[in-house]
């Protein structure tokens, strides 16, 4: 049998960002699927190390751009840590909430290309960019900006939520939870759809572990692991909430945990909204920096959209020495040869949607 | 041509071969300008009626409520440069969407359009329509492969794959209709549902013939051909400016023609009551079509291997058990 070599991307329509794959199909069947990185690449770590600490958080926003809160979240978080700096209670509440609501916005974005890549006519991708613009709404009200927020400051935030915000993020949730049952409704009950997801891509426990994926990828797979309850940050040991996991391990499993965990996340908020305590959010306004000595070298992980999220900094006064990310879809990425061997062309996109890849993420 | 000899000779006062020739291309030019307006406002009611159901507006900037988007759209792409890929087949690569649309229009000439005009009502008109029907997934092979672009000719392989999944269920449906009506004349099909249309005499034969007839319109769910996210265009990946536009006009003339057909074959055609043959012939033809729309922007696409699958372990004893029952039901 003659094995096609065809080269998808960069310039696909659903190659998700810039990726090329190179894809070895034997008639329908891929033999191996090769993904070519680095489009995106703006050597973002080396950049942090010429500028000063609180001069980056616009360029980790850029990372991924479909959660940008969340990088700028982790950095600062990290800058804090090396610093010895304590974060204001509500800080961590507002934070929390932030950081939530940034999960909803980035999983209704994927669940609209996802549904693109199995061949929905945009129907789900249109529906889904609307609601997300509520939450992009909501995420304005609080930090002013409606996709690059750049809202963090040592010790707390810009500006505290506005008056009002409890109201109207909840009014948000309650129509949101009612939109994910529809989105649910309408891609589950297609049996077309369950056959595009099911079966297709599976990564068993074991595989996943060796691979070292993450998020929604691993829970997908049957491992309970999540950063927010393994390892808890901020308030998050306080709040009710369960990981979502799935055992299949198939494209079904991973857009089932995502799911899932949307609905989670909405429970998180209006619990975070009910139990947050008043006082003051409003971070430092910090000129010089300098860290404590006996924090040189920092780590911290934190639960992404995409998944688990490590910074490693090694701090000198005013610049960080080093900054390293181990960035989700990277890792996740290197999943995606191993579970489409053997799958059909067109599964390669349902595979790719299913693992919810940000290239800006995976590049830096 | 004796009935367009009639008409033409009593409104123009003309006989003989003069009268004939006018009645021709009088049919012509008024089906062909049918087809264009049928493109056009369908064309733009797709895009409204997707629109409405993806919660957005959809075209409204050029003319009132952007019926002129269209035109916009096709004179852009006229004065786009042709572009023929150097490694591009061109005896195969050029003639062949031509060829389709010209095949499309063919097939709408060949359909009967009102009671009146039966000139167009060849004898074996509905195996005639199968069999050049059948010849389309042949084309797009062919130009698939042609093109020279390697997303093209997987298109042109699930084409043949397509052809063999769902060709032979439509076989037997088209026989099942034949017994029913008892001959393959178009008009005598029509005739034959005065009572009672076939969609309720055989729902297992439409259903079969419905998707068949959207796979073969390479409508979703099956457009696996055209699969843009798969194939960016399929076995279109290659093609520019003037030869794209004739591909937007093929989408919707194979639109009309296939729901002309479903009309024709299930919905009893040109019966109805008050309204003239030709107006119910349209309404049912706009109605199915929207249907196929709607169909559309609510489906996910299928798996080129599942709908093989589902075409020799569903279609095929559907449509045998639709043909054993009428033939036990009606004949036997």
């Amino acid at each position: 049998m003659a094995i096609t070599r065809i080269n998808i991307g960069p310039v696909h329509p659903s190659t998700h960002g810039v990726i090329r794959l190179v894809a070895d199909i034997d008639g329908d069947t891929v033999v191996n699927l090769e993904p070519h990185i680095g489009f995106l690449h703006r050597g973002v770590e080396k950049l942090v190390e010429t500028r000063m600490y609180m001069q980056s958080p616009p360029y980790m926003e850029k990372l991924d751009y479909v959660a940008p809160m969340s990088y700028d979240e982790a950095y600062v978080a990290a800058v804090e840590k090396a610093m010895g700096v304590e974060v204001k209670e509500r800080a961590m509440w507002v934070r929390t909430i932030l950081l939530e609501l940034q999960r909803i916005a980035s999983h209704l974005l994927w669940l609209g290309t996802m549904a693109n890549d199995v061949g929905q006519f945009f129907t789900v991708f249109m529906w889904c960019f609307k609601d997300r613009d509520l939450i992009l709404r909501l995420l304005e009200e609080a930090s002013g900006a409606r996709m690059f927020y750049v809202n963090m400051r040592i010790g707390g935030l810009i500006r505290d939520l506005p008056p009002g915000f409890d109201d109207r993020a909840r009014e948000t949730l309650n129509y949101m939870e009612k939109r994910i049952g529809e989105y649910e409704d309408f891609l589950e009950k297609n049996p077309i759809f369950i056959e595009r997801m099911r079966g297709v891509g599976v990564m068993n426990r074991d595989k996943a572990i060796e691979l070292g994926v993450t998020g929604p990828v691993l829970r997908g797979s049957g491992v309970s692991y999540d950063v927010r309850k393994d390892n808890p940050y901020y308030v998050y040991d306080k709040l009710n909430f369960e990981p979502q996991a799935r055992s299949e391990g198939d494209c079904f499993a991973r857009y089932k945990v995502r799911m899932l965990e949307m609905r989670e996340s909405i429970k998180l908020v209006k619990d975070a909204l009910s139990k947050m305590p008043g006082g003051d959010a409003l971070g430092m306004q910090v000129r010089l920096i300098l860290p404590s000595a006996k924090n040189r070298e920092v780590t911290l992980s934190r639960e992404m959209p995409r998944g688990e999220c490590m910074m490693y900094m090694v701090a000198d006064p005013q610049k960080p020495y080093r900054l390293s990310i181990r960035s989700p879809s990277f890792i996740n990425l290197a999943a995606l040869n191993e579970i489409a061997k053997g799958c059909r062309t067109a599964d390669i996109f349902a595979i790719m949607g299913s693992l919810d890849l940000v290239m800006g993420d995976a590049d830096r | 041509m004796s009935d367009l000899n009639t008409i033409v000779s009593t409104y123009l006062g003309v006989s003989g071969i003069l009268a004939e020739i006018i009645g021709i291309v009088a049919y012509a030019v008024a089906v062909s300008i049918l087809i264009v307006a049928f493109d056009y406002v369908f064309g733009w009611v797709e895009r409204k009626t997707i629109a409405k159901i993806q919660k957005r507006h959809g075209p409204t900037y050029a003319g009132k409520y952007g019926i002129l988007q269209n035109m916009a759209d096709f004179v852009k792409l006229l004065s786009k440069e042709h572009v023929v890929p150097k490694r591009a087949d061109k005896l195969l690569f050029l003639p062949t969407i031509p060829a389709m649309l010209a095949l499309s229009v063919f097939l709408i000439f060949l359909i009967p359009l009102t009671p009146e005009l039966i000139e167009t009502n060849i004898g074996l008109g509905l195996l005639v329509i199968l069999v050049l029907l059948s010849f389309m997934p042949l084309i797009i092979f062919a130009n698939g492969f042609g093109s020279g672009n390697k997303f093209a000719a997987i298109s042109a392989q699930r084409s043949v794959v397509m052809l063999l999944s769902y060709e032979i269920p439509l076989v037997f449906v088209i026989a099942a209709v034949g017994v029913l009506a008892n001959g393959y004349t178009l008009s005598g099909i029509m005739s034959a549902q005065n009572h009672w249309w076939f969609v309720f005499l055989m729902p297992i034969g439409f259903f079969v013939f419905f998707i068949v007839m959207l796979a073969e319109l390479e409508r979703p769910p099956f457009d696996m051909r055209e699969a843009d996210n798969e194939l960016i265009a399929g076995w279109l990946t290659d093609v520019s400016a003037p030869y794209y536009t004739l591909a937007l006009f093929l989408d919707y003339t194979r639109m009309f023609l296939g729901s002309l057909l479903i009309a024709i074959l299930f919905f009893g055609g040109w019966n109805g009551p008050v309204l003239p043959p030709v107006v119910w012939l349209l309404l049912k033809v706009f109605i199915i079509s929207f249907f196929i729309m709607i169909v559309r922007a609510t489906t996910v696409r299928m798996r080129i291997d599942r709908l093989l699958r589902f075409g020799w372990t569903w279609l095929l004893p559907l449509s045998l058990l639709n043909l054993i029952l009428i033939y036990l039901l009606f004949i036997g």
